[in-house]
């Protein structure tokens, strides 16, 4: 699982499942949640995993099944669904230069997720052309299977198994923010990059921490890029060795 | 779940859908205008936005199910072991196995000493 190496050349969508592993410590334990919460909210164990089938986007889910339990309009609650989805338009194209040609492209974008997009960002330009659209799809695959998978657990058995394993419920997720930290800390390269990464980082933390979890990623971002956009150091001056 | 529920179920998931396909065709369209298929023909802005939303991501993730003393120190030492360990091996899977264990032994250490 390096950072540094290329993929099987044989078998490229296996290195792809094996590296999208640490992302089911996130998925899983937030994906049984979701089954429990639309089994709770009123929704079939059937319909709840058609749900994460198709729309795929964790944090719209609850607020999906949140709304249309406490009986909001239908236009409504698709209109916020949207809208907390509307971050992922920045994703695709940023990994655009790096997508060897392929009809699969278009329809792989559905498994295009917050962390599916962190981990490609950081590893599809270090595989050779003729390995990425294998890579993706182990990664893609895995994802959308766990996130599948966990829903129907949560929505069939999400009560005793919580109960049951609450401390690891607590635990896995954690595998999330360390993937992250893996994928973002080669990126602290100087002065202006860390402090917009740090900045970014502790906007998002403090929002999440006063309830605003979905306006967290973009305005936190945008924050970043105001900073990295407005402060520049001397080049010369030391730890400012590129950026 | 009723027709019109199920409308919406669809109505989200195509415009999710997308909302992560489009902007690769018009990247793909741009890349293609300007004959040049690496990074220099991406705007600036957008290859700024990529990895802030990622440290943005991270931000959120940070934030422990249980927003308590204990789980705000787990958390401490999981950043920590996972940096200290990424150092020493710049690989993916080791840094996070590492991250998790040590945040699940601080949990479970305060746990067990209260």
């Amino acid at each position: 699982m390096s950072l540094q190496t290329a993929a099987s050349p044989t078998r490229p969508w296996l290195t792809g499942a094996h590296e999208a592993l640490p992302l089911l410590g996130g998925y899983v334990p937030v994906a049984i949640s979701f089954g429990l919460v639309a089994t709770q909210a009123g929704f079939s164990a059937w319909e709840a995993v058609l749900i994460s089938t198709l729309i795929y986007a964790g944090a719209s889910q609850f607020l999906f099944v949140g709304m249309v339990a406490a009986g909001a309009p239908l236009w409504l609650v698709v209109v916020m669904t949207l809208l907390i989805n509307l971050r992922h338009v920045v994703y695709a194209p940023n990994l655009a230069p790096w997508l060897p040609p392929s009809r699969g492209w278009p329809w792989l974008m559905h498994g295009l997720t917050d962390q599916v997009f962190a981990l490609a960002h950081a590893r599809l330009p270090q595989l050779p052309a003729s390995q990425r659209l294998g890579w993706f799809v182990g990664v893609a695959l895995l994802a959308w299977a766990s996130w599948i998978a966990g829903t129907a657990f949560g929505a069939v058995a999400g009560g005793e198994l919580i109960t049951r394993w609450a401390l690891m419920g607590e635990i896995l997720p954690f595998a999330l923010p360390a993937l992250f930290l893996v994928l973002i800390a080669p990126r602290f390269t100087s002065r202006r990059w860390s402090l917009a990464l740090g900045l970014t980082t502790l906007i998002a933390l403090l929002l999440t921490v006063l309830g605003l979890t979905n306006l967290a990623i973009p305005l936190a971002a945008a924050c970043g890029a105001l900073c990295f956009q407005v402060v520049k150091f001397d080049p010369t001056a030391p730890g400012e060795r590129h950026e | 779940m009723s027709s019109a529920l199920w409308l919406a179920v669809i109505a989200s998931a195509l415009g999710t859908l997308l909302m992560r396909l489009l902007p690769l065709l018009w990247m793909q369209r741009h890349l293609k205008r300007l004959g040049d298929d690496d990074l220099e023909a991406m705007p600036q802005w957008l290859g700024l936005l990529g990895p802030l939303m990622i440290t943005a991501v991270f931000g959120v993730s940070l934030v422990p199910t249980r927003t308590d003393a204990i789980s705000w120190i787990a958390t401490l030492v999981g950043l920590l072991a996972t940096l200290v360990v990424w150092r020493r091996t710049r690989t993916l899977g080791w840094p996070v196995a590492a991250g998790v264990a040590a945040y699940g032994a601080a949990v479970m250490l305060v746990a067990w000493g209260t």
